[in-house]
Formats: structure tokens, C-alpha cells, sequence
């Protein structure tokens, strides 16, 4: 069979560590911290839209083979994500007048509490969304790519969101203020920027497609109350080979981790014996090897 | 908070102070004053025997199972109870660790004091325990669903899920009478799943076309299931836990990956049948420790446990179950609540000769009075028996999925 | 980064006050705990042990971060790499066969962690702090992978155990746990309280035995720490932290000097590893996972990111922080108000004690860092050179 197949299967995990690194590059941007609850907060998006689609039910028809209460459910979840980020930003990490690597401590604390609260909440099984389960596209079988078009659709929407934030970042005044911050916070300030309201806004942007990734995750995967924080590593290493600061080399250092993990199985087709369950390591591998190269990442910005 | 300024020194100190203290006291190891493990009122006493259990972690579902095999135990006990007395237990978590289930373990033995602990969840964390915590002290221990070969080196350490060796012996006879010539094996990355592999590999004697662990807490487990559809087998075979086998079939299904699926007893249970699409696993056979289905006690734990919690019992919660009864018909036999004495009776109570009894209120009948010898307890997981390395007997059943549910092909011994 | 001068502060003596008379009112409820059967001596004895560990764990992260400034979250690794360096060729199961001395263990695991440290600093030592803390996390998962995986030499999943007592095998002390008698305080009836009344036995012993080799290795780590902090190599290295343009303007060797804290503070840690192999008995891929990095950083910074006193407090606070929040559930009531959401909630809350623990402890170091973000007990007077003052400082 094919390497199409694990591309496939690589374009869609992509998907999901691309969104949730670009939020987590937003947030390191403005926030100046690596923010260890990021995983978490994925998780707090997922049941989100659980909670929600249970609510709303299917609303009738589907589109790419997901009721549109679904979406509705995924937009559920993406503001709930963004909301509990704001308020623990403006409860917990604003008022702290100490250091990233303080706020980075702060921040593993805050995951513990998102985690316990959902698990308290609702319990340690895993679940799934009651979307009706998918055969692979037909026409695409010969051609040797097995894909669903859920699947499909969360490689779109991905796409969707990240164009989205492009936009915004290059066209729209939010956005370019937010560049400016991410630049040089006192310049901005000085020059009459609102920066409070910006880093709120970079917030919401952040986590909201944390969240986003986080249901994602959970159609793709499942969900349960450690999925975020066990793909976090992963993102933040997406995070980093892409430069702290870019949110374009966030998207490029999920990709390239997201197909270097599906893509394992290559290397036992061609001989090499290294077995899958070294994915991660790989992918750390490859970081620590960009970032010889590259010590600021792919396309890292600031020195930090 | 930085910089003080002289002034308010003196009150902001006092303050930050008892703060302080405060804080860390209600962090602190200070326990309330300590209840003797044995509490004589005139009404009844009160047994307390410890149990470490994975409330949390990655072994979590299990803690859940466990949890309600207990409770319905101690159910059917305290109805009866122990000579006039009740049975407590008191829980700790175990983390899904071997660090934190030493310090559970720690502290039920110095901290409580109990004489009887059942643990652990994890192969790993039980014998962590016994080798830092129990061996060397008078402590009984337990475990409910240890199955790793390892645990078989300890004599003084006792389960109650028989060590995955003859399990899978039979799963891979089965695999090979339905004329599967090769097989592709998924084992989970962990002692347990470790052990399931080793002696699954002993066993068959077909072709091995894969074979790879996967970790537990993966956020993706397609690359192994396209590997798995690679190599060609005929047969997968799922050596983990219910979970990763709900996900990796879902992934399969939706791949129109075809193949004959089989499993051991951790990848039965209502997560797999409720997490694939239907009918998607038809005819997927495990194999289970089992007490035969149509057994009467078995029926009755079982609609029990469908009232209580709303869904089906599992291995995992039937070993718990029957853990609880065997500890309370230890202590029942005992002459006193010690770990020398419940060391000396908990074998004898399951194990023959004796009268054979199949529920806590049997044996208390058929007791009247008499030692461990008198009875010998089957209980809803198995026949138990403990033999002379603490391991019990294993019956095993094997089941099929039809139409979304398990029914039972047989009662089949290694 | 910016916030290192932010976080400073230059408190006058009450703050070491506060620290230690929170300290003494702990200690004096440990004894009353102890002498009113409150808290068994052999689990307290176990819980300092780890306490132990932890000091020497914060201490070795304490030479990395607090004096260099470098952010290293590969600890874990460290100190897995020093528990199994020295469990292969100690444990009962161990593939390799040998059965040598815990000592043997030490040198071995330190030497492998020596190495294994020159290799992971070697590609991140030149990168900046973020990148750095996100590498060296990397790699420490790759060395937790490969031991996990490479189960011909380290058993895997399975772990390693029957591991021997550090004083297994010596002359006097080896056989002290077993051979010491059993003293028997008896109960002693005051009013109300009833005291002792507890066996000191095999378990007490030897948890003092435990205890005093980490006291031992403590001691030696914590005098050597102090000692290089005072020498002129200790002063380049807080050059570097301050400023390492400064530093390397000044001519110094910054990389050179770096690698010696890293290879250092790891070499600390590997002997914490090697200790805890000996006090557990059993090692497990699972000791090198990130939450054990994360739980170290938390002492770090809780105790007093940069001082030594403050890692040593640290190390005792995270746990108790850890194992303290075991004991809450046994202060809690069994059931609160007689129905209605609030009872509900609250048996949830007692009945998922696992989580409720888990959110005890986040709760609990947000708070701490709320409450005194530079930790309990920083560092004084770090910019001021030592010659400049009466007393050099930690």
C-alpha cells in the first residue's frame, strides 16, 4: 500500500497541531510565556462542544458528513476555550508581576486545575462525538489515499481558520496593532496602541483555536480528560522548530511534525528499523536539528 | 510584592506568617488523630483494610471499574457482615504510577496500619509495592488486575486476575482453529501489555507479520493501524486495553481496512462496543477470565452491576469484586485481625477443601463458625485457587461479537 | 529576558523570619502529629527521604537556572539516566545479569549522566532561554523513549527492581535495620491525648538509614555548591545569568562555563536518581516523564528561584504539597448539607478523590505564587558581588 495513505493520515493530524500551535504562537507573542495549560485548554474547547452538540443535537443535514449542529457545537467549544483563557488570564497571569518562568509554573498549576475540574466534571472515560461514522471517500480508494470526508473537513477547516487569521493579521487594524505588539510591546504602547485590548483579543484569537484544535482532536481521535496535555509537547515542539513569534512558522513546523509522525511507517517499508513508537523522538530529533541550524527557529522573530 | 517598606514590618510579617503556615499546614502531612485499624464499640467493629487504586492517570477507566466492583462488594458484605462487624476500605490513588503507588501504598501501611492491602491496578506499580512497602511486613497484599508474568516471582504477593500466560495461549489456539495463518499483533507499551506479547509470541505458531507497542496515551494511532494493513495478516490482534482497541478499529473502519479481529480480555468490554460504528466489529472474538456466564452468581453480579451503573461489568470489575470477598472471608476465618493471621487464612478460604460456595452470604452460612478450610469461595471472575505462587486458577471464556453484543462461545483452559 | 530584575527583590531580614517561623510551627506539628499517633514515624521517615530527593533535585536545577540562568527541563532525564545507570547493574531483573554494588551504581550513573549531559548540551547550550527549555524537554522524551523501548538493555515497560538498600552489604550498617531491636514506647495517657504508644521496628531503621544517606549526600552537594557559587567560576557564572554579552565582552568563556553548570546540575540530579533507585527499589521508564521535570521547576520556583535555602525549602514544600493533599479527603466530611445541588456536588468532589487531589495541587501553586511570586525564601542581594558585603550570600 501507499505513502499516499500516511500523507493523507499526516495532512489531517497536521491540521490539528497547525491549530493549536498558531494559538499557542499568538499567545507566546503577547503573552511573553509559554503557556504549559495550552494543552489544556484544547481539552476545555473539546468537551465545550461535547457539552454543546448534546445540546443542539444534528439541526438536520450534513455537510463533509457532519451535522450542522456540529459546527455549531465547534464554535461552541472554540468560545469557551477563548472565554476560560481570558478569565484566567486577567485572574491569574496579569496580576502576577514575575517572571515567564513564573508564569510558565503558574501556567502548569492553571492545567492541573482545567484538568481536574473536567475530569471531576465528567469522569475519566473516553467519548466520542454521535457523528455518524465514515467509509473513506470512493473515488480516492484506487488512487490509493483512504480519507473520509470528516476527515476532509477538518483539513478544510484548518485551512479556513489559518487563512482567516492571515487576514486578519495583515489586513485588519486588530491585526496589525497585534503585530506591533508582538514587536516591541513599549514602542506600541507608546505609540497609542490599546495594548490591553490587543493582548485580550490575542487571547481569545489563541485559545479560541486551541479550542477548535481540541475538537478536532476529539472527532479525530477521541476525547478524554489528558488529550490535550499529551499532544502539547508536540505542538509546543511545532511551536519552537517554527520560531517563537511567527505564527507562518507555527503552521510550517506543524505541518512538517504532524507528517513526520504519520509518516513513520516509511521507514520500516524501506528497511529502516525504527518502529513507530519512536515517533515523538524523531520529531524531537528534527527540532533539535532545525534549531542547530536555525537557533530562532525556521522563521523566528524575536530573541528571547 | 516586592520591596517591604519599613513601617508596616511588624504586622505584614505576623500576617505572612500564619499565612504560611496556614497554607502549608492544610498542605501539610498532618493527619487528623488517627483511627487504630480496628475500632471496638459496643455496637460492631469496624474492619479497615487499605486498597490502592488508579484514580487518576492513564490506568484511570480501570480505577473506575475497580471502584464499582468494590462498592458492590462491600454491599453484599456489610448486608451480612463480618461477625457483627462492617468492612471499610480505605482508597488511595495510585496515579497509574509506581512513585505515587509506593507512597499510597506507604501510607496505608505506616500511616493506617491496615493488614491487608489490595493493589495495584498497573503490573508495575504492584510489584513496586510489594518490593518497597509489603515484602518483609506482616501486610497481606492483593492484586486486582495485575497480569504480568512478573508478579508470578512473588510468592507472597497474590492476585486475583490470572497472569496473562494461559490467556493468550488460548486466544492464539482460537486465532489458529478459525484458520488464521498469519497475524498482526497491537500490544500496548507497558508491563502488562509487555508480558501479554512475550507470551502470545511463545504461543503462536503461525506466521508473525507485525508486531508493535503503542503507547497508551497516543494522540493518533493511524500510522499503526495503516502498518497493521500493510503487512497482510490475516488476523489482528489486540493485546491492549479497550480504548486504543475502540479507536484503532474505528480508525480501521473508517480506512475500509478489512481483516479477522481478536483480543485479549482488556480490549472486551461496552467502550469497544459503544466507540465503533455498528456492526463494524461483527464477529470479533476475545477471550475473558471468566466465571461461565449462565453461573447464577455471575448473573446476579452482573444485573446488579447493570442497575447500579447502567452498563455491563468487565473482567476488571469482577477480580475487584471478588478481592473485597475474599479479604472479608480472610478476616471472617481469621483469629485475629493481623496480617499474620489473614496471611495464614486468605488461601484456605478460596481454595479447597471445603464446602464449595459462590456468594459472601453462602459462606457465611456454610461457615458457622469454622476456619478457612471449611469453605472454598468460586467467585464471579473464577474459581481463584490461589496456587502456591499467589496466582488463582483461570477459567476462560471466549466471546463473539453478534449484532453489537457479546455472547459467549465457551468456557475454554489453557 | 527582561523579568529577572522584575522578579528580584531586596527584603530586609523578615523574610527569612517569615519562611522559618512558618517552619518551626510545621516542625512543632510533625512532632505533636508524631508523639499523638497523628503521623506514623516510619511514613514520616519515608517522606522525608523523598523530601530528600527533591532538595538534591532542586539543588542540581538550582546550579543550572538560579546561578546560570539556563532553563533546563530535561531533569527528568537526568535523573532517570542516574536511577537506571545504576538499576541495570543492581536490580534482581535486570538483561545484563550483574548484580554489583549500589556504589558501583553511583559512580556508573553518574558517569552516564555526565555524558549523556555533554550531548544534550552540546545543540541547545547556545540557544536562547525558551528555545533552550522546549530542547532540552525534547530531549530528555528522547532519552525516556529509548529507555523505554530498548528492552533488551533495560527491560522496557517492565522496570527494573529488586534493587538493593544503599546499606545493603556494609559492614556495621547493613545489617542495623534488622539487627537493632524493636523498641516499644508505651503508651503514655495525658488527660485527653493519648501518646506514643508506637513501634519503632525494622521499617523505622531503616528509613533512618535512608534518611541519613540523603542527609549525607545533601550536605556534601550543597557545601560543594556553596563553595564553587563563592569562586570566581561561580561569578562568571552570574555574570552570565545578568548578561551574557556582558560576559562574553569581558572575554570570558561562556560557553565553556555553561556546559560545566549544565554537566554539574546534572550530574546533581543523577545522584538524586541513584538514591531514589535505592529507596524505591524499582525503577520505571515512567520516572523520566516531563511531570517529574515540572514537579522539580515547581520546588525551584516555590522554595525561591535562584537560592539554595530556597531550594532545599522547595523540595520539602512540593511534598507536601504532593502527598499533604492525600491527607485533606480525611479531613473533610463525608457529606455536606442533605441533598440538592450543593450535596451533590460536594460527593462528586469526595468521591473522584484522585482529581479532587489534582486540583488541590494546582490550586495550591497558583496560590503559593500568588502569594509570594518570588518564592519563599529568594535569593538576597544576588547583583551585589560578595567582596562588597560583610556576608556573601546564596
Amino acid at each position: 500500500m501507499s505513502i499516499l495513505e500516511y500523507l493523507a493520515n499526516g495532512l489531517v493530524f497536521s491540521s490539528i497541531i497547525v491549530l493549536s500551535g498558531v494559538g499557542l504562537s499568538l499567545i507566546y507573542s503577547i503573552a511573553s510565556f509559554a503557556n504549559f495549560a495550552h494543552g489544556d485548554t484544547m481539552t476545555v474547547g473539546a468537551y465545550g462542544a461535547l457539552v454543546s452538540f448534546g445540546a443542539v443535537g444534528s439541526m438536520g443535514g450534513l455537510l463533509f458528513g457532519l451535522p450542522y449542529g456540529f459546527y455549531v457545537a465547534l464554535a461552541a467549544g472554540a468560545l469557551l476555550a477563548a472565554l476560560v483563557a481570558v478569565i484566567t488570564q486577567r485572574l491569574v497571569y496579569e496580576p502576577l508581576e514575575i517572571g515567564s518562568i513564573g508564569l510558565l509554573i503558574t501556567s502548569i498549576g492553571i492545567a492541573f486545575v482545567y484538568r481536574a475540574l473536567i475530569q471531576l466534571g465528567f469522569g475519566t472515560d473516553g467519548r466520542r462525538y454521535a457523528v455518524p461514522a465514515m467509509r473513506p471517500v470512493e473515488w480516492l480508494v484506487p488512487v490509493g489515499i483512504r480519507i473520509t470526508v470528516q476527515e476532509i473537513a477538518i483539513v478544510a477547516f484548518a485551512a479556513v481558520f489559518v487563512v482567516a487569521l492571515h487576514l486578519v493579521l495583515t489586513r485588519t487594524l486588530l491585526g496589525q496593532m497585534m503585530r506591533a505588539m508582538a514587536d516591541d510591546a513599549s514602542l506600541a504602547r507608546v505609540s497609542g496602541v490599546r495594548t490591553s485590548r490587543i493582548k485580550l483579543w490575542t487571547w481569545v484569537l489563541g485559545a479560541g483555536l486551541a479550542g477548535a484544535g481540541g475538537v478536532f482532536l476529539g472527532l479525530y481521535n477521541q476525547i478524554e480528560p489528558r488529550m490535550g496535555f499529551n499532544i502539547l509537547l508536540v505542538v509546543f515542539a511545532a511551536v519552537i522548530l517554527g520560531g517563537i513569534g511567527s505564527v507562518y512558522g507555527a503552521m510550517l513546523g506543524g505541518f512538517l511534525i504532524g507528517m513526520v509522525d504519520q509518516l513513520m511507517p516509511v521507514l520500516g517499508d524501506i528497511g529502516i528499523p525504527i518502529g513507530t513508537e519512536y515517533s515523538y523522538a524523531v520529531a524531537f530529533l528534527i527540532m533539535v536539528g532545525v534549531l542547530l541550524a536555525r537557533p530562532s527557529g525556521i522563521a523566528g522573530t524575536t530573541e528571547r | 510584592m516586592t520591596g517591604d517598606t519599613n513601617g508596616t514590618l511588624g504586622r505584614r510579617e505576623v500576617l505572612k506568617g500564619a499565612g504560611a503556615t496556614g497554607l502549608v499546614l492544610t498542605a501539610g502531612c498532618v493527619g487528623s488523630d488517627e483511627e487504630p485499624a480496628e475500632t471496638s464499640t459496643p455496637e460492631s467493629t469496624v474492619y479497615e483494610i487499605g486498597m490502592v487504586n488508579s484514580l487518576t492517570g492513564s490506568l484511570a477507566d480501570f480505577g473506575t471499574y475497580n471502584k464499582r466492583g468494590m462498592e458492590l462488594a462491600l454491599e453484599s458484605i456489610n448486608e451480612v457482615g463480618i461477625d457483627g462487624g462492617t468492612l471499610e476500605i480505605i482508597v488511595e490513588d495510585s496515579e497509574s504510577l509506581p512513585d505515587a503507588g509506593v507512597s499510597a501504598a506507604q501510607k496505608l501501611a505506616t500511616q493506617d496500619q491496615v493488614p491487608f492491602v489490595i493493589g495495584a491496578v498497573g503490573s508495575g506499580v504492584s510489584t513496586s509495592i510489594y518490593e518497597s512497602v509489603i515484602e518483609g511486613s506482616d501486610i497481606v497484599q492483593l492484586s486486582q488486575n495485575s497480569t504480568s508474568a512478573s508478579l508470578t516471582d512473588y510468592p507472597g504477593l497474590l492476585r486475583m486476575s490470572p497472569p496473562g500466560g494461559p490467556q493468550v495461549q488460548v486466544l492464539s489456539d482460537v486465532i489458529a482453529e478459525d484458520g488464521n495463518g498469519s497475524v498482526a499483533v497491537a500490544w500496548v507499551n507497558n508491563d502488562f501489555g509487555q508480558s501479554q506479547r512475550d507470551g502470545f509470541l511463545e504461543a503462536w505458531g503461525g506466521e508473525v507479520a507485525y508486531e508493535s507497542p503503542h503507547d497508551q496515551e497516543q494522540s493518533s494511532y493511524s500510522s499503526v493501524v495503516a502498518e497493521m494493513a500493510n503487512s497482510g495478516a490475516d488476523a489482528w490482534v489486540f493485546l491492549t486495553y479497550q480504548e486504543q482497541t475502540a479507536l484503532m478499529l474505528s480508525d480501521a473502519f473508517s480506512n475500509a481496512y478489512e481483516a479477522a479481529f481478536y483480543g485479549s480480555d482488556s480490549a472486551k468490554g461496552p467502550s469497544v462496543l459503544e466507540n465503533t460504528p455498528s456492526g463494524s466489529i461483527e464477529g470479533m472474538k476475545t477471550v475473558e477470565p471468566s466465571a461461565a456466564v449462565d453461573q447464577a452468581n455471575y448473573q446476579s453480579f452482573a444485573s446488579r452491576f447493570e442497575e447500579a451503573y447502567g452498563t455491563a461489568p468487565t473482567s476488571w470489575s469482577s477480580f475487584a469484586y471478588d478481592c473485597v470477598i475474599t479479604a472479608a472471608l480472610s478476616i471472617l476465618t481469621a483469629e485475629e485481625f493481623t496480617g499474620s493471621a489473614l496471611g495464614g487464612t486468605v488461601r484456605g478460604v478460596t481454595a479447597s477443601p471445603g464446602t464449595t460456595v459462590t456468594t459472601y452470604a453462602e459462606a457465611v452460612e456454610a461457615l458457622d463458625g469454622g476456619g478457612p478450610d471449611a469453605i472454598d469461595y468460586d467467585g464471579v471472575s473464577g474459581p481463584i485457587d490461589f496456587d502456591e505462587n499467589g496466582d488463582p486458577v483461570g477459567a476462560f471464556q471466549v466471546f463473539e461479537v453478534s449484532d453489537d453484543e457479546y455472547t459467549s462461545l465457551g468456557t475454554r483452559s489453557a | 529576558m527582561t523579568a529577572i530584575r522584575s522578579r528580584l527583590s531586596i527584603p530586609a531580614e523578615p523574610t527569612v523570619r517569615v519562611a522559618l517561623g512558618a517552619v518551626s510551627v510545621l516542625t512543632m506539628l510533625l512532632v505533636v502529629g508524631l508523639l499523638t499517633g497523628g503521623i506514623g514515624p516510619a511514613y514520616l521517615l519515608y517522606l522525608l527521604g523523598l523530601s530528600g530527593m527533591y532538595v538534591l533535585l532542586a539543588i542540581g536545577l538550582n546550579v543550572q537556572w538560579g546561578y546560570t540562568g539556563m532553563i533546563n527541563f530535561s531533569v527528568a532525564a537526568f535523573f532517570g539516566l542516574g536511577a537506571y545507570g545504576s538499576a541495570i547493574l543492581t536490580a534482581s531483573n535486570t538483561p545484563t545479569g550483574l548484580s554489583l554494588s549500589p556504589l558501583v551504581g553511583l559512580v556508573v550513573g553518574v558517569g552516564l549522566a555526565a555524558v549523556v549531559a555533554v550531548l544534550i548540551a552540546v545543540p541547545t547550550l547556545r540557544l536562547s532561554a525558551d528555545y533552550l527549555a522546549i530542547a532540552t524537554l525534547g530531549l530528555a522524551e528522547v532519552v525516556r523513549i529509548i529507555i523505554q523501548n530498548q528492552r533488551a538493555v533495560t527491560n522496557g515497560n517492565a522496570g527494573l527492581r529488586g534493587l538493593p538498600k544503599f546499606s545493603e552489604g556494609w559492614p556495621l550498617l547493613g545489617g542495623f535495620p534488622t539487627g537493632a531491636p524493636t523498641v516499644t514506647l508505651s503508651e503514655i495517657t495525658l488527660g485527653p491525648f493519648t501518646l506514643l504508644g508506637f513501634r519503632l521496628g525494622r521499617p523505622v531503621w531503616q528509613g533512618l538509614l535512608d534518611l541519613s544517606v540523603v542527609v549525607v549526600m545533601i550536605l556534601v552537594v550543597y557545601a560543594l555548591v556553596r563553595r564553587l557559587h563563592r569562586s570566581p567560576w561561580g561569578r562568571v557564572l552570574r555574570t552570565i545569568r545578568s548578561d551574557e554579552e556582558l560576559a562574553k565582552a569581558l572575554g570570558k568563556p561562556t560557553f565553556r562555563h555553561k556546559m560545566e553548570a549544565f554537566v554539574l546540575g546534572s550530574v546533581i540530579m543523577a545522584v538524586a536518581g541513584v538514591y531514589y533507585a535505592h529507596l524505591n527499589l524499582f525503577v520505571t521508564p515512567q520516572n523520566l516523564a516531563p511531570i517529574n521535570t515540572f514537579y522539580v521547576w515547581i520546588a525551584v520556583i516555590l522554595g525561591g528561584a535562584g537560592s539554595n535555602r530556597g531550594a532545599v525549602f522547595g523540595g520539602f514544600m512540593i511534598i507536601a504539597i504532593r502527598e499533604g493533599t492525600r491527607f485533606l479527603r480525611e479531613l473533610l466530611p463525608q457529606q455536606l448539607g442533605s441533598g440538592g445541588a450543593v450535596t451533590d456536588l460536594y460527593t462528586t468532589v469526595i468521591g473522584n478523590f484522585g482529581a479532587t487531589r489534582l486540583l488541590a495541587v494546582g490550586l495550591l501553586i497558583v496560590l503559593v505564587i500568588r502569594i509570594r511570586p518570588e518564592g519563599v525564601l529568594p535569593p538576597r542581594s544576588e547583583l551585589i558581588w560578595p567582596e562588597t558585603r560583610e556576608e556573601p550570600d546564596e
